[in-house]
C-alpha cells in the first residue's frame, strides 16, 4: 500500500443540518483555485422545480458557467448530487449520483449517472449537491467529513496514479477502522491525458474486504476533474438506515420498499437473473436480433458472440452479493476475482475487475471484433484504473480500426500498431498509449469528432466517409446498440440532450421487434414519454434498472406493458413517502419535463441545442458500404421494393445504397419534426416560451436565452 | 412434461419453442425465453426444439441498458 502524504491547506468546520424529507436543504461550493468553501441554501422553489440530483446540478451549473465557458476554463464547474430518495437502503437502486460539467468532447452540458456511496454520503454529510470550480497544481484531495463536521482541502504528494490504487489508499487513510464509511471519487492518468476521462466512485465491499468501483463514464467529466488538479474527493459518513433520509412517512416508505424489494428477489431469478449475471444476458439477445454492434457498427451479429456473453461470464464472475448501494436487491455489479493481466503495470498481478457490463463487452469486445472474454476483462480493468470511459474508448477504437482497414490511416500514423479488427494485443497497447498521452494514443484519446478532423487534415483521409462511419453525435460516442432498423431508436440516440447514450430512451424492441409504434406520431409520443420518465430517476438519486428490467408477472396483461405502470405507481408512492410532496405518475413526468427542457435551453446557452445538432452519422440509420448492404441484401432489397416501391431491377448495389439512404434520411428528418412538435418545441428544436412557462422554468435569464435565439 | 413459468405443459416429440408459446395464453409479445439456462430469441423460436422435462421462463419485454 502506498504511503499517503497529505498536508491540510484549508479546514473549515460546519454544523450539519438535520436531513428533512430527503433533503439537506443546502449545497456546498468549492473553488479549488481560491480555496474557498461556500455553503448555499436550497429554497422551496429550487426543490419544486428541479427536484434534486441532475436538476440541482444543472441549476447550480447554469449560474456557475457563462455561454462562452470552455471545458478547461476555471469556471467550468463539476456538480455532483444524489437526490431526495438517494441513500434509502432497501428500496432497490437508491444509491445513484449524477455528475455534470461542460464536456471536453461536446462543449456543452454533460451528465453521467453512477452508483457507489458518494452521493448519499455527501447528502447525509449535509449537502444536497457539490459544486467544484477553479484549478490547482497541488494534486488536491478534498475531504467532506459528515462525522466530524469538517471540510478539508489537502495538498498531496506521492499518491498512486491509477484510480484503483489511489482510491484504496485514500480509503485506508481516512477510514479510521471503518472503511464502509468512506466513498472516494477519483479519475486517473487516462483522464488527464485524453478527453474521454471517467470518474470512479467507490463503495466498500464488506464481504470481500475491498474497495469496489462504479464509473461516471460519459462525456469526459473525469478529464475536467483531472484538469482541475484534483486527485480525489472523499466523503465520510456513518451508519445509514431508513430513517437517515428523515422520510415524511416512514411507514409508507417501509411498505412500498418492502413490496418492491420482495418483487426483485422473487422475480429476478425467473427473468433476467441480474443478481447472477448482471447485464451480460443482453449480449446473446442483442446478437440474435442483429443489434450487437460488431466491427464499428457495420453488422449486428457475429457467430462468436456466445464467447463473450452470459454463458461465459456467469462462470467468471465471483459469486456473492454485488449491490452498489446498501440493500439493493438487483445487485448487478459483478466482478471477476484473481484476474491476471498480461500487459501494463499490473502485468502478472492478481487483480479484481469490477465488471464487465454489457456496454463494456460490446464496446471493448464485439465492436472491435474482439471475442475473447479475457481481453475484454483486461480492457475493462485498465480503463477503470486509468479513468477512461469504456464506451467512448470502445466506439473510438472501433472507428480507428475501420479507418485502418479502409486504408484511411496506416501504421505510419498509428505508431506501428496494426489496428485491424480483432487485434487484441494492438488494442491493449493503444489503451496504454492513450493513458500515457503518447503518440497516436494521444490522438485517439481526443474522441471521434476530433479524430475525424485530424485524419482528414493531417493524413488526407476522406472526410465524407469518416462522417458516415464515425459513430458520434454532438461530439459524444454512441453507446453500444445498433439502430439501423429502428427509426425510433435513431431518435432515441439523435434527439438526446447530451449525445447518443441510451439512458434517455431504449425503444429498439418496442419499435423493431414488436412494432408498437408504426406511425411518426406514435414514435414521437414514445420519444416524449420515455426520455421524460427516465430523466426522473436522475433527479431523485435512483437507478432505472429496477423499473423495467424486472417486471411484475402480470405486466404483460396491462395496457402498456413497456411503461411498467405498476412500478411507476410505486415510484410515485416512494417519492411522496420520502418528500411529503404528493405525486401521481403524471406528476413524475412533469417534474422531468421541466428539467429536461431546462437542459435543452442550457445547451442553447452553450451554443448548441438546435435541429442541426440532432444529426446522426448515416451508419446509425442504414448501410454505408456495399458490403453492409450485401450482408443483409434480402432485408434491404425487400424494403426498397415493398416499403418504398422502388424498381431495383438492374440497379447496382451502390445505387441501391444511395436510394435507401435518401429514404432513411428523409424519415429521420420527419421524425425530428414530429418529436419537436410533441415536446412543445419549435421546428428548429427549441422549447417555446409557452413550454417554458407551462413547466415553470420561465426564469428571466432563461427567457433571455430563448429571445437571443429568436424565440419569444 | 415441460414447466413454463411454473406451469406444467405436456411435451410432444418435435416440439419447438414456437409450439410451446402457442399453447400459452397471452405470450404474443414474448421475444426471448430462457430454456434450461440458455437464451432463445424470437428468430430461433421455430427451429429450437424443447426437450422433455425442460424448464422454460418467458422473459419480459427487453428493456435495454
Amino acid at each position: 500500500m502506498a504511503v499517503v502524504q497529505l498536508k491540510a491547506i484549508k479546514t473549515i468546520e460546519y454544523k450539519s443540518p438535520a436531513i428533512e424529507n430527503g433533503y439537506a436543504n443546502q449545497t456546498l461550493a468549492l473553488d479549488i483555485s481560491e480555496l474557498s468553501v461556500t455553503i448555499k441554501p436550497v429554497d422551496d422553489k429550487m426543490k419544486q422545480t428541479f427536484i434534486g440530483g441532475k436538476g440541482f446540478d444543472l441549476w447550480l451549473m447554469w449560474h456557475a458557467v457563462k455561454g462562452t465557458t470552455k471545458w478547461n476554463d476555471t469556471d467550468n464547474t463539476i456538480c455532483i448530487a444524489s437526490g431526495p430518495m438517494g441513500g434509502t437502503p432497501g428500496y432497490p437502486g437508491s444509491g445513484k449520483s449524477i455528475v455534470t460539467a461542460i464536456s471536453p468532447t461536446t462543449g456543452s452540458v454533460m451528465d453521467s449517472n453512477v452508483g457507489g456511496y458518494f452521493g448519499p454520503y455527501l447528502k447525509f454529510a449535509g449537502f444536497d449537491a457539490l459544486e467544484v470550480s477553479g484549478k490547482t497544481n497541488s494534486d488536491a484531495v478534498v475531504l467532506i467529513d459528515g462525522i466530524d463536521h469538517k471540510i478539508q482541502i489537502f495538498e498531496s504528494e506521492g499518491l498512486p496514479e491509477d484510480g484503483y490504487a489511489l482510491s484504496a489508499a485514500l480509503t485506508e487513510y481516512f477510514d479510521q477502522g471503518k472503511p464502509r464509511n468512506i466513498s472516494v471519487v477519483s479519475a486517473g492518468p487516462g483522464a488527464q491525458n485524453t478527453l474521454i476521462g471517467c470518474l470512479n466512485f467507490t463503495w466498500y465491499d464488506a464481504k470481500r474486504k475491498m474497495v469496489r468501483y462504479k464509473q461516471a463514464g460519459r462525456g469526459g467529466i473525469g478529464t475536467v476533474f483531472a484538469d482541475k488538479g484534483i486527485k480525489a474527493i472523499v466523503a465520510r459518513w456513518d451508519t445509514v438506515s431508513l430513517s437517515t433520509n428523515a422520510p415524511a412517512d416512514k411507514d409508507a416508505l417501509k411498505k412500498v420498499a418492502k413490496l418492491y424489494s420482495r418483487e426483485m428477489v422473487e422475480l429476478d431469478p425467473k427473468q433476467n437473473e441480474m443478481a447472477r449475471v448482471g447485464t451480460t444476458h443482453l449480449v446473446p439477445i442483442m446478437n440474435d436480433f442483429d443489434l450487437l454492434p460488431t466491427h464499428n457498427y457495420r453488422f449486428g451479429s457475429d457467430p462468436r458472440a456466445n464467447l463473450i456473453g452470459k454463458d461465459v461470464f456467469q462462470h467468471l464472475f465471483d459469486p456473492g452479493f454485488d449491490g452498489c448501494w446498501m440493500g439493493c436487491t438487483v445487485a448487478c455489479s459483478h466482478g471477476v476475482r484473481d484476474f491476471v493481466p498480461f500487459t501494463g503495470h499490473y502485468k502478472g498481478t492478481k487483480v479484481f475487475v469490477d465488471g464487465p457490463e454489457y456496454e463494456t463487452i460490446a464496446g471493448c469486445g464485439s465492436n472491435m471484433g474482439i471475442f475473447d472474454p479475457y481481453t475484454i476483462l483486461e480492457l475493462n480493468f485498465y480503463c477503470d484504473a486509468y479513468g477512461l470511459d469504456t464506451i467512448s474508448l470502445g466506439t473510438g477504437i472501433a472507428f480507428v480500426m475501420e479507418c485502418f482497414e479502409m486504408g484511411l490511416i496506416n501504421e505510419t500514423h498509428t505508431g506501428g500498431l496494426h489496428l485491424n479488427f480483432g487485434n487484441r494485443v494492438a488494442a491493449l497497447e493503444l489503451v496504454h498509449r492513450m493513458a500515457r498521452g503518447e503518440g497516436f494514443g494521444k490522438i485517439v484519446g481526443q474522441g471521434i469528432r476530433r479524430m475525424k478532423k485530424i485524419f482528414a487534415e493531417e493524413y488526407g483521409a476522406d472526410a465524407a466517409i469518416m462522417q458516415d462511419i464515425g459513430m458520434e453525435s454532438k461530439g459524444l460516442e454512441f453507446s453500444e446498440y445498433m439502430t439501423k432498423e429502428s427509426l425510433a431508436q435513431q431518435g432515441g440516440f439523435g434527439l438526446t440532450l447530451k449525445g447518443p447514450q441510451h439512458d434517455e430512451a431504449w425503444l429498439i424492441f418496442l419499435d423493431m421487434v414488436h412494432n408498437f409504434m408504426p406511425t411518426f406520431e406514435q414514435k414521437a409520443e414514445a420519444l416524449h414519454w420515455f426520455p421524460m420518465f427516465r430523466t426522473w430517476f436522475g433527479l431523485c438519486g435512483l437507478c432505472k434498472l429496477p423499473w423495467n428490467d424486472i417486471v411484475p408477472e402480470d405486466n404483460k396483461d396491462t395496457m402498456e406493458p413497456a411503461k411498467v405502470m405498476k412500478h411507476v405507481t410505486w415510484y410515485a408512492q416512494y417519492f411522496t413517502s420520502v418528500t411529503g410532496r404528493k405525486a401521481t405518475p403524471d406528476d413524475l413526468l412533469t417534474m422531468s419535463e421541466g428539467v429536461y427542457n431546462f437542459q435543452r435551453i442550457f445547451n442553447l446557452k452553450m451554443g448548441f441545442g438546435r435541429r442541426e445538432q440532432d444529426t446522426i452519422p448515416y451508419r446509425a440509420a442504414g448501410p454505408v458500404t456495399n458490403e453492409e448492404y450485401e450482408s443483409r441484401k434480402e432485408r434491404y432489397d425487400g424494403q426498397l421494393v415493398e416499403k418504398h416501391g422502388v424498381d431495383i431491377e438492374g440497379k447496382s448495389t451502390a445505387e441501391k445504397v444511395a436510394v435507401l439512404r435518401k429514404f432513411r434520411e428523409e424519415q429521420y428528418e420527419k421524425l425530428k419534426t414530429a418529436v419537436y412538435e410533441r415536446r412543445g418545441w419549435t421546428p428548429d428544436g427549441i422549447p417555446t416560451v409557452a413550454t417554458a412557462r407551462r413547466l415553470g422554468i420561465d426564469f428571466p435569464e432563461v427567457l433571455e436565452v430563448l429571445k437571443t435565439n429568436g424565440v419569444e | 412434461m415441460i414447466i413454463a413459468d411454473g406451469h406444467g405443459h405436456p411435451w410432444q416429440e418435435g416440439m419447438t419453442v414456437a409450439d410451446l408459446l402457442n399453447k400459452i395464453d397471452n405470450s404474443g409479445h414474448c421475444a426471448v425465453v430462457r430454456l434450461n439456462d440458455r437464451y432463445v430469441s424470437l428468430p430461433h423460436f421455430e427451429t429450437t426444439l424443447v426437450p422433455d422435462r425442460s424448464e422454460v421462463f418467458l422473459l419480459p419485454m427487453v428493456a435495454g441498458g
